[in-house]
């Protein structure tokens, strides 16, 4: 499955759900696919704590459905995260490992054991129930809506298998914002849709 | 010294609580034992034992994107590992984040294992410009309140550390 199609389908499907993206490639791609920049936070150079800070935002706010991305590069620095995601089993949280079995973010350079890792087995292995695997398109489209629709307690951890980047896409749009006007625009976005005082001020 | 240490223990909690802390992150060091311990039977907190201090960071950071008053608790040792996390993170997006540590490897401490943490703990912290509270005695635990209120006016982390004799007692 192509990286961006993955990302493009993924997005068609979005209704209200707050996104947060990881390092390199899947900031890249879910700009590419959507161009948003008040329900999305890009959490760039992250290595491997988007689900984390994504998991502080969905216990924050429970009512909101939180989708965070990151890339197989970034699990492998971190899978222990996993633990702490099955310890919090937070309903409203969706965890999408997007498996391109490189560091794309670092032109798909070499990652560890990347022919062997299972990251569903691992995720399965730490406890974690709602566990899903996309490799195709078709798949991806066809049972989506059937996983975001479903009630389950608990969080949802999915695998996505993805081509890396070609040297083309490498070169597509970083999001072209600074931290500081990331956080107000992504923060004044969850205030009108919650109600909650995330800075202590109106404007 | 037990019941003291524990005193400071609840006096920290009831802090952390005044100023709207609801979340707490943590990895243990042995003189937080009583802290963590108390923040976990304590009502008033979501406690969040993570399996390394950069998923402190993450998750306080993004509970405060969500408006909720979080802290990260950990070793000196476990600081160590997170400059990454906070200048990436909390300096690039100017995400304020409150830090409690322990300061290690000071006068009191037998550990020679900590005496890198001695050397190079308050360094670290003056190389990247966080500022940090050294809390040494019970009185000096009201300061929390001021330092967590400095991080939002900040916009940044800060730090507060622990000392042995305030956690352990002075023997």
């Amino acid at each position: 499955m192509k990286y961006l199609d993955c990302f493009r389908a993924i997005a068609r499907h979005r209704t209200d759900e707050i996104v947060v993206a990881s390092a390199g490639n899947s900031c890249q791609a879910w700009w590419a696919a959507t161009r948003d920049s008040v329900g999305s936070f890009y959490l760039d150079a992250s290595m491997s704590l988007s689900t984390m800070f994504a998991s502080g935002l969905a216990l924050a706010q429970p009512e909101l459905k939180i989708w965070a991305f990151m890339g197989d590069g970034a699990f492998c620095m971190n899978p222990g995260m996993l633990m702490v995601e099955r310890q919090m089993n937070l309903p409203n949280l969706a965890h999408f490992l997007v498996s391109n079995r490189a560091y794309g973010a670092t032109s798909n350079a070499g990652l560890p054991n990347f022919k062997d890792n299972d990251y569903a087995a691992i995720a399965r292995g730490m406890g974690l129930e709602r566990v899903f695997e996309f490799s195709s398109l078709e798949t991806l489209e066809r049972d989506f809506p059937a996983l975001k629709a479903s009630n389950a307690p608990g969080h949802t951890f999915v695998v996505l298998e993805v081509e890396p980047f070609s040297g083309d896409e490498q070169k597509m749009e970083q999001p072209p914002f600074d931290g500081p006007e990331l956080k107000f625009r992504f923060g004044r976005h969850i205030e009108s849709v919650t109600g909650c005082s995330v800075f202590g001020y109106r404007i | 010294m037990r019941g003291k240490t524990s005193e400071s223990a609840r006096r920290i909690a009831d802090e952390l609580a005044s100023c709207g802390v609801k979340l707490v992150a943590s990895l243990p060091d042995n003189w937080v034992m009583d802290v963590i311990d108390t923040i976990e039977h304590d009502d008033r907190f979501i406690h969040v034992p993570v399996n390394r201090e950069e998923s402190a960071i993450g998750l306080c950071s993004g509970a405060y994107m969500g408006a909720m008053g979080s802290a990260a608790l950990m070793g000196a040792s476990g600081f160590m590992t997170v400059v990454y996390a906070l200048t990436k993170i909390n300096y690039t997006y100017e995400i304020p984040l409150f830090l409690m540590a322990t300061l290690r490897g000071a006068v009191g401490d037998r550990h020679k294992h900590h005496v890198s943490n001695g050397l190079y703990l308050l360094p670290v912290l003056d190389a990247i410009s966080m500022p940090y509270r050294i809390i040494d005695k019970p009185d000096d635990i009201s300061s929390i309140s001021r330092c967590y209120r400095h991080t939002r006016t900040y916009s940044r982390p800060m730090a507060v550390l622990f000392t042995r004799d305030l956690l352990r007692g002075g023997l």
